[in-house]
């Protein structure tokens, strides 16, 4: 196990307690996703992380499956997964499948959002959506540097109210703030942190419509975790979602997390889509 | 029909009709109430502070993508990496070679002192390793120059700027911008340019952008070419303008390449690949310093190591089936100079001869060593072999195998529209997962060497010979 | 001997062995030709029955361009599956005719829509490629189909597609020749057929949910007017288009493509044109090409296409054709950088 010092930053105090583990993933506590758009230096914080070194290159859509890895922080291991860069996660592109799919069944303890601080309100369309999926998020609003280079300030601790997650500043290139962003994240998982992920409202008939639909689904799959999400999918029409619902893939696999909780979200992370 | 089934109907059944119910394009209005959302937040939390420094992106943007300094520019840091990479590859594959020959000879010497019989020590070392060290000495230097400069650009965030100049031309040939970045990487290494077609997102797109892949010359073909056109065509030309008659008509051969790249992707989407074409868009990414350890790390151990050995993995048989064909004999012939015979009509109706083709087809996991097989077939030597000189070559070819100008041009067309090296086609096999495209990739490229080469052969003949 | 029985053996086999053999092939493409004919008969009908017409006999012949005789078998063998019936010499659908009728016109346009979308074919090509595309394909293949084209109401024409079951709607609007003069209509259908007709309006520059109105008609030409250009057609095209009042301003004034935003200057994102659908439409949307997102045309490459825009804060690149689709106003304050 290697400490960081390789890189060059051993009186960084960012680095306390952060023991990288490339892909030596197998036995490990949590799961965390990376989730992101396209050139937000997603795979730097990965390969920051995890000591690997996966190339994406300054070119979107270079990641088109997700890389996995492993770090230990205060004695807990964590799995890493790097989703593919996306601006989005209704298009259903390929990438953008692998990435929803992801968060939604392979149930991570937590995904990490990497913003850009520098186009955040873009950045910020995707944290909505990945906060309808799922309340443990933390925002990591990267390129700090870059921002404040461009006569940018981004006021994160309104950002978090706004929100209702944390969002920790970050420099993945200079390796700042990683050890905020990793205790908030295990805060987070331990419930030390609650979130309350701000969801978008809609016009009033997008609100009706959904609410007609959340109690269905409820009575359909009790203990779902995101039945208003699935309304909205099942509203736009999204056949991979539909496919779930009619096959009982959806009530599988809400039955499968009941009856092993604390395993489940490490098996699944594990077999990802199968 | 299980409960939880009818219970699942009835769901979809409702959501379909509140989707109905809804005024306006449900999508629109979600997307559209997200996007508004997202900006009223950010508008709240970020805050100018002070005076913005003027702004280097857009200036160098401006710089690389107007209309009279865009082109200019991209031609350049393409022919600089390809001069860097084809000069800078000349000193250490000279030593490789040197190495790696010295252990050849050292080796046998102990084989044939230990008693083993002629053909295993022929076999062994100057058969297998042979291939193998040709193929590493020439492939290895160029490679690890040219992917350390390439990545150093994908890195730095250029070449998204190279597909936005050109995309105007992909889109007339039907095909996508990003193209652009397999086509340059296809310069270094066409198994590393089919691999960077990932980036295209849409399949289509990206099944063109592999099956002309090729029609660029890799490093492999570079010294063909370069060697073809110092001794052929630079060579009536007084010794000042020598060079860069060699350097022109190179040049010309790789125009000639990108030609047939927008030719055959015209083509092809108009035949095979029709239809679907994606919704074009292209991010240009902000410039981003690169990470000299990250660039030598990808560019060495997962290109250049990466390619190295899958054209390894081919190159050792082939050295094994090459010294087979040139030390069995039947009569006074070896084999490999019966085939060349039996080639021969082909050859020649194609401007080349039988040694040639043979050279290709039986050099087909690396274009390396196309030459060094030619030779062992015209000298008759038992392993594949190089000459010290030029013009010891060009007395070879020209005086005891009468080649002409046009023999050399229709081997440079040879070389740069011939099917894809062993390498590459494993490569398009494992990219496309089918058989049918990585065999199709060999129709679509040995189609156009034969047409072209057989055209410009019949059409020098009829006009210099009558 | 031998040589002529294993010849023989092997005629046979190639014209007898099962599905893969001659015979085989030629019944099956016999069964699939028949059923393309009843499916056209069965749309014929349905557009008839719409119209307010009846069919007869000879409209149908005409429209499959078949003999009498051979039309008449047709519609026999149509009885016999009880998808039509004769009123006297009037051809009606059965309901259950209706029914397979619709299906046929869904799958026709959810096609049309695939090919414009998704294809990207041009406009006047894709009635006859849905037109081969259209038969033998399950009500669960048009489901995934239309879910796969996130669920359309209209195909490329402006024509509604029918609902699994519903009814299909006829297309909306009267003929364009006898449309009122100087009173704004909105094209809301372009007839698929003939063929060329279509590719004219297309040439000509007019699109669906354009705003119009007619400035002049003669027997020889009908002028139209956006206010901006001027559109001259013969009347025998023009009745192609279909057109009703227009209520509501569609395009907000002052609205242009994206394509014409000079070098720049900042325009705000007005809507993105109704004829783009499907994936494409999903992708403008998720890159921020939202009504009220903010525009900037800031490079240009030396063929003038794409052009990269800043838009919340990313470059993105499009190439014309696609920014000819996104409808932009300028925006009140300067242009953000005069360089």
């Amino acid at each position: 196990m290697k400490r960081l010092n390789a890189t060059g930053c051993e009186s960084c105090p960012a680095y306390a307690g952060l023991e990288q583990m490339g892909l030596r993933a197998d036995h490990f506590d949590r799961v965390v996703a990376l989730a992101g758009n396209p050139n937000t230096g997603k795979s730097t914080l990965f390969n920051l992380l995890t000591g690997l070194k996966q190339h994406t290159g300054n070119w979107p859509g270079k990641t088109v499956t997700r890389a996995e890895g492993g770090y230990q922080f205060r004695g807990v291991r964590y799995k890493l997964v790097d989703l593919p860069g996306t601006y989005s996660l209704l298009s259903a592109s390929q990438d953008e499948e692998v990435a929803r799919d992801f968060i939604l069944f392979g149930r991570p303890d937590c995904v990490i959002v990497v913003a850009d601080a520098t186009a955040l309100e873009r950045n910020l369309n995707l944290a909505f959506q990945v906060m309808e999926i799922t309340e443990k998020v933390v925002i990591a609003v990267n390129l700090m540097d870059e921002a404040r280079r461009k006569g940018l300030e981004v006021d994160t601790r309104l950002l978090s109210r706004e929100l209702g997650v944390p969002c920790v500043p970050i420099s993945a290139r200079r390796g700042e703030g990683i050890y905020d962003l990793l205790s908030t994240v295990a805060d987070v998982i331990e419930g030390r942190i609650q979130t309350h992920p701000r969801r978008i409202q809609g016009t009033p008939e997008f609100q009706q419509a959904v609410e007609r639909l959340v109690p269905l689904i409820e009575k359909l799959a009790p203990g779902v975790p995101n039945a208003r999400w699935i309304a909205i999918r099942l509203l736009d029409g999204d056949a991979h979602v539909q496919e779930a619902l009619l096959s009982g893939e959806l009530l599988r696999r809400v039955a499968r997390q009941r009856q092993a909780e604390t395993s489940f979200s490490r098996k699944m992370a594990v077999e990802g889509r199968q | 029909m299980s409960e939880s089934e009818m219970l699942a109907q009835e769901v979809l059944r409702e959501a379909e009709r509140l989707r109905r119910s809804l005024s306006g394009n449900f999508r629109d209005e979600m997307v559209k109430s997200l996007y508004t959302e997202a900006e009223r937040v950010a508008r709240r939390a970020v805050r100018p502070i002070g005076e913005r420094k003027y702004d280097l992106d857009r200036l160098l943007d401006r710089l690389v993508t107007s209309p009279w300094t865009g082109l200019p520019i991209m031609l350049l840091l393409l022919a600089v990496i390809i001069w860097i990479t084809v000069v800078g590859a000349n000193i250490p594959s000279e030593l490789l070679a040197q190495l790696l020959f010295g252990i050849e000879a050292f080796a046998a010497d102990l084989f044939t002192a230990w008693g083993a019989p002629w053909w295993l020590t022929g076999f062994l070392w100057h058969g297998v390793w042979r291939g193998l060290a040709w193929v590493i000495s020439v492939m290895l230097p160029p490679m690890a120059i040219f992917f350390p400069l390439f990545t150093f650009l994908e890195d730095l965030g250029y070449l998204p700027r190279v597909a936005f100049n050109l995309d105007w031309l992909f889109k007339k040939a039907g095909a996508h911008g990003k193209q652009a970045l397999s086509m340059a990487m296809g310069f270094g290494c066409n198994a590393a340019g089919v691999i960077a077609t990932r980036v295209i997102d849409s399949p289509r797109e990206r099944l063109v952008a592999i099956l002309t892949n090729n029609f660029v010359p890799c490093n492999g073909r570079f010294p063909t070419l370069i060697m073809l056109a110092t001794i052929f065509v630079a060579a009536s030309f007084p010794p000042l303008l020598s060079s860069f008659v060699a350097a022109a008509t190179v040049l010309a051969v790789v125009l000639i390449g990108i030609g047939f790249t927008f030719l055959m992707s015209w083509l092809l989407t108009r035949t095979l690949l029709r239809g679907e074409a994606s919704a074009f868009t292209l991010e240009l990414p902000p410039y981003r310093p690169p990470n000299v350890w990250r660039i030598l790390y990808t560019s060495l151990i997962d290109r250049t190591i990466f390619v190295l050995w899958r054209a390894m993995q081919t190159a050792a048989p082939a050295g094994a089936l090459i010294w087979i064909l040139g030390n069995v004999y039947l009569g006074p012939m070896s084999l490999a100079q019966r085939l060349a015979a039996f080639l021969n009509p082909l050859g020649h109706l194609l401007g080349l001869d039988g040694a040639i083709l043979l050279a290709y087809v039986i050099a087909i996991p690396a274009n390396e060593i196309v030459v060094p097989t030619l030779l062992m077939i015209y000298m008759g030597t038992g392993m594949m072999t190089e000459l010290p000189s030029l013009n010891m070559l060009k007395e070879l070819l020209v005086q005891q195998h009468g080649w002409t100008l046009l023999t050399a041009i229709n081997l440079m067309l040879f070389s740069l529209l011939h099917n894809p090296c062993a390498t590459t086609i494993l490569t398009i096999y494992k990219e496309t997962g089918s058989k049918k495209w990585a065999t199709w990739s060999v129709i679509v490229t040995l189609g156009s060497a034969f047409v072209v080469t057989f055209l410009v052969a019949t059409l020098a003949r009829t006009i210099f010979r009558q | 001997m031998t040589g002529m029985i294993a010849l023989l053996v092997l005629l046979s086999l190639i014209v007898l062995f099962p599905r893969y053999g001659a015979w085989a092939q030629l019944r099956r493409w016999r069964f699939l030709r028949q059923r393309e004919q009843v499916e056209d008969a069965l749309k014929h009908l349905l557009s008839r029955e719409q119209e307010g017409r009846h069919a007869s006999l000879e409209s149908l012949a005409g429209c499959l361009g078949l003999s009498t005789a051979r039309t008449l078998r047709l519609i026999e063998e149509m009885q016999k599956q009880n998808l039509v019936e004769w009123q006297g010499r009037r051809l009606h659908l059965t309901p259950q005719g209706e029914r397979w009728a619709l299906h046929v016109v869904r799958a026709h346009r959810l096609w049309e829509r695939y090919l414009a979308d998704e294809a990207r074919m041009p406009l006047e090509k894709i009635h006859a490629e849905a037109h081969r595309r259209e038969h033998g394909l399950s009500e669960a293949e048009l489901d995934a189909l239309e879910a796969a084209l996130g669920h359309p109401s209209h195909d490329p024409h402006g024509d509604p597609i029918p609902d699994e079951g519903a009814a299909a709607g006829q297309p909306e609007g009267i003929e364009l020749t006898r449309w009122d003069l100087d009173r704004p209509a909105r094209i809301v259908h372009l007839e698929d057929e003939p063929e060329l007709a279509l590719a004219q309006i297309l040439a000509s520059g007019l699109r669906l949910g354009q705003i119009v109105r007619v400035i002049e008609r003669t027997p020889q030409r009908i002028v139209l007017s956006d206010g901006e250009n001027e559109y001259r057609l013969a009347p025998a095209v023009a009745a192609n288009i279909y057109v009703v009042e227009a209520h509501r301003v569609e395009k907000a004034p002052g609205a242009i493509p994206l394509s014409r935003l000079p070098q720049g200057q900042e325009a705000e994102v007005v809507e993105i044109d109704p004829s783009v659908q499907g994936f494409t439409r999903r992708r403008f949307l998720d890159l921020g090409l939202t009504p009220g997102a903010r525009v900037v045309p800031e490079l240009s490459n030396f063929f003038g296409d794409p052009r990269a825009y800043r838009l919340r804060g990313t470059l993105i690149a499009l190439r014309q054709d696609q920014a000819e689709k996104i409808w932009v106003r300028r925006s009140q304050n300067n242009p953000t950088e005069a360089l």
